[in-house]
């Protein structure tokens, strides 16, 4: 009898133990890691420098480095302008698909389309796209004047714009599949009944379908903020940090750091201050759901 | 509004928006028939006669798009069925039985997504190494595995929460056991949610470039995001191939959406729980 | 009897079967990019194995892109991986190699002898405190294009001076007005990467200055001229995020009248299903300040062995062959790519197919990036700095280039650090 209830209460950490079994070997390990290299100075071209152990010193100097400060200042803009952004017109697109309109398996597809092409190749689009002579942007805003065509990542604050509305134009489908799924488990009758009671669609929607949603939105916002906070591919291929370090981000000045200059000490610091802070929103984020719960 | 009016404006709506949407697309999907003349024209051309299936020939031709295809293909859809298997099997304890530290569990699943991955490519390339899964396909299968499981977990959690306890009572009643329950009832019914994740794990596990890059090195293994970064040349762009390699890998994920349709549409019979 | 002498024969004859050492096949893996020209490198490889049957080259592929290929070939050799032999190395990496103590030193391979019979410039690069560590397979060098027929049309000669060419860029972007809205003067690249090193370290030479003294006064006016007369003046505001690509285009489109670029442009300007204005381009030296000399930045790739090779021997073997003077003949005309051997820019068949390539001074006298293992350290400070400078017409330059100069100075002190 005992034996049996032993075997119950176990078996729900049984289930668990080979997705968290990958978790610790494939990632607590390499991010333990990360935390001890931040504590020790490594240049790995000069390997007689050997690899100290400095204790908070890269963290001293991160603090001093204002090209790292010039970066968290971009990322932070650019997580918060995004995930908004997308969450809002996610939001829209998952509300119009979730019509039973015509062809909606079909345009569902379609608009995966910017997402799916992988964006190291669509990076290299929106630099194609966004030249300043044969750039199809140009031919959009001025037509058959080049003259007037403008290099958009040619300035920093055009740069910055340009990388932020790449990122929304890919990753918008991204939230919108999320909030369409959370829409379809929204129960049809509770719309049902409100529409007898005589409530219009506003109604419907600000006390009906925000509430049920929000779990999903929390969550959606989640991810897409971590995510955001880690971006690299768009500028590894698009801008590589400039004009000026313009479009400088967190991951991509800590992967210089780290790749190009093997200063793999002070990459991993970097690499930290971008947990910490992702784990800071998500501590955030998740008071939300939970405290309203 | 009468309510086909509403349902033709909308639809027109949503068309409307679609096709703005994907004008960048299609821009580039058009460049992929132009000559390397008219594409860098200045100012930009949109139609020209001399449209050419050139560029298609060089990317199958020279550029081994379909090796690249199919590596992607295979870990792309073995690192879903992996995470997605993982992911549920972990996500339906956490959501439906008795845990503890449930919420600790997500927090630490959750702290993988927190982390950059250039940070963790170094250590896992080595362990890759040590297990000479180097220029496998599990060596890149089962990282992406770990990076997408938080996702998973949380998205699936999500969804087998809101299922009512009745019909897992119901079920276990009948003489199921919970893996079975959790095979027959739960997963049709939180097939949204399942679908969803695994369209997600899959573009990522497409998309991943870095990680591809670093471990996968032999020719016959290089995954897509790798292959199109090969086709540039040392001080050359060649954008029409670029743009048919882009044509070309977009279609297999359509395919493979159309496919997940309708799965996640039957969700809707979570009306059939109340009755 | 027969019999037993049977199994003996037999018993000798394997024995001393098995006792001859039989050649065993070394396979060396040759870290390299995807060839634009594939049947060029597949040749090369057949007519050395052919040469060596013992020896067989297995390829490991990565981009062209110059910092993807350092991060896939530094992820191996950071890890001592036994398994590369042979590796390409850009031509700023030898010191960051030999340094790290990745590649093996070629000192006992490549004699001084054959050392001779190179391109000292392109040597340079490749020795670290006295020791050779990279074969250099070819080279580029900055070169000035520009369109006869305008110039013709105009009554100019090429330009000498930086100056000379502003002016005659003004004057004829004044002419063209009315046909050609678009033209432009000058094309370079200037995007916040390392090819604008490349293009800052010829304006700054050819004032007479030096790159890592970025706040003497020469230094100084030639970035401040960049910033005003190229970017300010004749050249888009685009080019502040061309590479070579969109650079090229400008050109090869009939919209620029001067144009910076590497050797490898002449064949994309030379065809006419590529080019509209093949044949009318002329190709000089790059123009330099008065009462300097003209500058010209090296660029171009080197052959090296891992130091964690397991057939050290086998490998220079290939790299010996690779660098021979038939292959790179054989790669000067196939591709264009310009030979480091010095005798290779004699021979008439290839100057006719590649006569940039005549341009001796800049082919010659070409001029190294800082030679030092910290030189990515020291790239991204100049990146920064150039791209800051030259991007705003307000920019103090003075402040900017004293930041810079001291960020380098602490960064190769580390050099000298016990």
């Amino acid at each position: 009898m005992g034996e049996g209830a032993v075997k119950r209460a176990a078996f729900p950490y049984l289930l668990l133990s080979p997705a968290f079994l990958f978790v610790v070997t494939l990632a607590f390990f390499p991010i333990a890691y990360s935390f001890w290299l931040s504590l020790h100075r490594i240049v790995f071209v000069l390997p007689h420098l050997g690899e100290s152990f400095i204790g908070l010193e890269n963290f001293a100097r991160l603090l001093q480095d204002t090209r790292a400060w010039q970066a968290l200042k971009f990322t932070l803009l650019f997580v918060g302008t995004t995930t908004l952004s997308e969450l809002f017109l996610g939001l829209l697109l998952a509300l119009a698909l979730h019509q039973p309109i015509f062809g909606r398996g079909l345009i569902r597809a379609i608009i995966l389309i910017p997402w799916a092409i992988p964006t190291v190749v669509s990076s290299q689009m929106w630099r194609f796209l966004f030249n300043d002579q044969y750039g199809f942007l140009n031919l959009l805003f001025f037509g058959n004047h080049p003259e007037l065509y403008r290099a958009f990542l040619a300035e920093p604050i055009s740069a910055m714009v340009a990388v932020m509305a790449v990122d929304i134009w890919k990753t918008t489908p991204f939230c919108a599949l999320i909030l369409l799924a959370g829409l379809q488990t929204i129960p049809q009758e509770l719309y049902e009944a409100a529409k007898v009671d005589g409530a219009g669609r506003w109604r419907q929607f600000v006390h009906i379908t925000l509430p049920m949603l929000r779990p999903t939105i929390v969550l959606a916002l989640l991810f897409r903020t971590l995510d955001a906070f880690r971006v690299f591919d768009s500028i590894y291929v698009m801008t590589q940090g400039g004009p000026a370090d313009a479009t400088l981000v967190l991951q991509f000045y800590g992967y210089k750091k780290m790749f190009a200059e093997g200063l793999l000490g002070y990459g991993a610091a970097i690499s930290v201050v971008i947990f910490l802070f992702s784990l800071v929103v998500s501590i955030f984020y998740l008071r939300l759901i939970f405290l309203k719960k | 509004m009468s309510p086909t009016k509403k349902k033709t404006f909308f639809s027109c709506l949503i068309i409307g928006v679609v096709f703005l949407y994907l004008i960048p697309y299609m821009w580039f999907g058009l460049a992929s028939f132009k000559s390397q003349r008219t594409l860098t024209a200045i100012p930009p051309v949109i139609y020209t006669h001399q449209l050419t299936l050139h560029s298609y020939h060089v990317a199958f031709q020279q550029k081994d798009l379909l090796l690249y295809l199919k590596n992607s293909a295979i870990v792309a859809i073995l690192a879903t069925l992996g995470s997605i298997a993982l992911g549920v099997l972990a996500a339906y304890p956490l959501a439906r039985l008795k845990i503890r530290g449930k919420n600790l569990f997500l927090l630490l699943f959750l702290t993988v997504s927190m982390f950059p991955q250039m940070a963790l490519v170094g250590p896992i390339w080595r362990i890759m190494r040590t297990l000479g899964w180097l220029n496998t396909y599990q060596g890149l299968i089962f990282p992406y595995i770990t990076l997408t499981l938080p996702l998973a977990v949380w998205i699936l959690v999500r969804f087998f929460e809101q299922l009512p306890q009745e019909i897992e009572e119901a079920a276990l009643v009948d003489g199921c056991t919970p893996l079975k329950a959790l095979w027959k009832v739960i997963l049709p019914l939180a097939a949204p949610g399942v679908f969803t994740a695994a369209i997600l794990i899959f573009i990522y596990a497409w998309n991943e470039f870095f990680f591809a890059l670093l471990i996968m090195t032999y020719p016959a293994r290089h995954t897509l995001p790798v292959g199109i970064a090969l086709f540039p040349g040392e001080y050359t762009m060649p954008w029409g191939e670029i743009a048919a390699a882009s044509v070309v890998a977009t279609i297999p994920l359509i395919c493979l959406v159309l496919f997940c349709e309708r799965y996640i549409i039957s969700g809707l019979t979570a009306g059939a729980v109340k009755g | 009897m027969t019999r037993k002498a049977g199994i003996l024969t037999l018993t000798i004859f394997l024995f001393t079967v098995t006792l001859v050492p039989v050649k065993a096949q070394t396979t060396l893996t040759f870290v390299t990019w995807k060839p634009s020209e594939p049947q060029l490198w597949d040749e090369i490889i057949a007519r050395f194995e052919s040469h060596y049957p013992d020896i067989k080259i297995r390829r490991e592929i990565g981009p062209h892109s110059s910092t993807q290929f350092h991060d896939l070939l530094t992820q191996k050799l950071k890890n001592r991986d036994p398994e590369i032999d042979i590796f390409f190395m850009d031509v700023v990496w030898p010191a960051e190699f030999a340094s790290a103590g990745w590649a093996l030193s070629l000192d006992s391979f490549f004699s001084q002898e054959e050392r001779q019979k190179f391109l000292s410039g392109a040597i340079a690069p490749n020795t670290y405190k006295g020791h050779i560590y990279g074969l250099p397979l070819f080279i580029d060098v900055g070169l000035l294009y520009y369109r006869r027929d305008l110039l013709e049309k105009y009554g100019f000669s090429v330009p000498r001076t930086w100056q000379e060419l502003v002016s005659q860029a003004e004057f004829i972007l004044k002419q063209e007005k009315d046909h050609q809205l678009t033209l432009k003067g000058y094309s370079g690249q200037f995007k916040q990467y390392e090819g604008l090193v490349c293009n800052m370290l010829e304006f700054i030479k050819s004032h007479g200055g030096a790159i890592l003294l970025l706040n003497d006064g020469r230094a100084l006016d030639a970035v401040r001229f960049v910033r005003d007369e190229i970017i300010g003046k004749i050249a888009p505001r685009g080019v502040l995020y061309y590479e070579e690509p969109e650079s090229l285009a400008l050109f090869i489109q009939g919209n620029a009248i001067f144009h910076r670029n590497w050797p490898y442009a002449w064949r994309e300007f030379s065809d006419p299903t590529k080019s509209r204005i093949a044949g009318k381009v002329g190709i000089a030296p790059l123009p330099h300040f008065p009462g300097e000399r003209s500058a010209s930045t090296l660029g171009g790739w080197q052959l090296g062995i891992s130091k964690f090779s397991r057939h050290p021997q086998g490998a220079w073997k290939f790299i010996d062959f690779v660098g021979s003077p038939e292959i790179q003949k054989l790669i000067a005309l196939k591709i264009g790519k310009a030979p480091t051997r010095k005798e290779l820019y004699q021979v008439p068949e290839i100057l006719t197919q590649n006569p940039q390539f005549k341009v001796k001074q800049a082919f010659f006298g070409a001029d190294p990036r800082p030679i030092t293992p910290v030189y990515s350290l020291i790239s991204h400070v100049l990146q920064s700095y150039f791209s800051q400078v030259i991007s705003d017409p307000k920019s103090d330059i003075r402040t900017l280039a004293d930041r810079a100069t001291e960020e380098m100075r602490y960064y190769l002190s580390w050099e000298r650090e016990q």
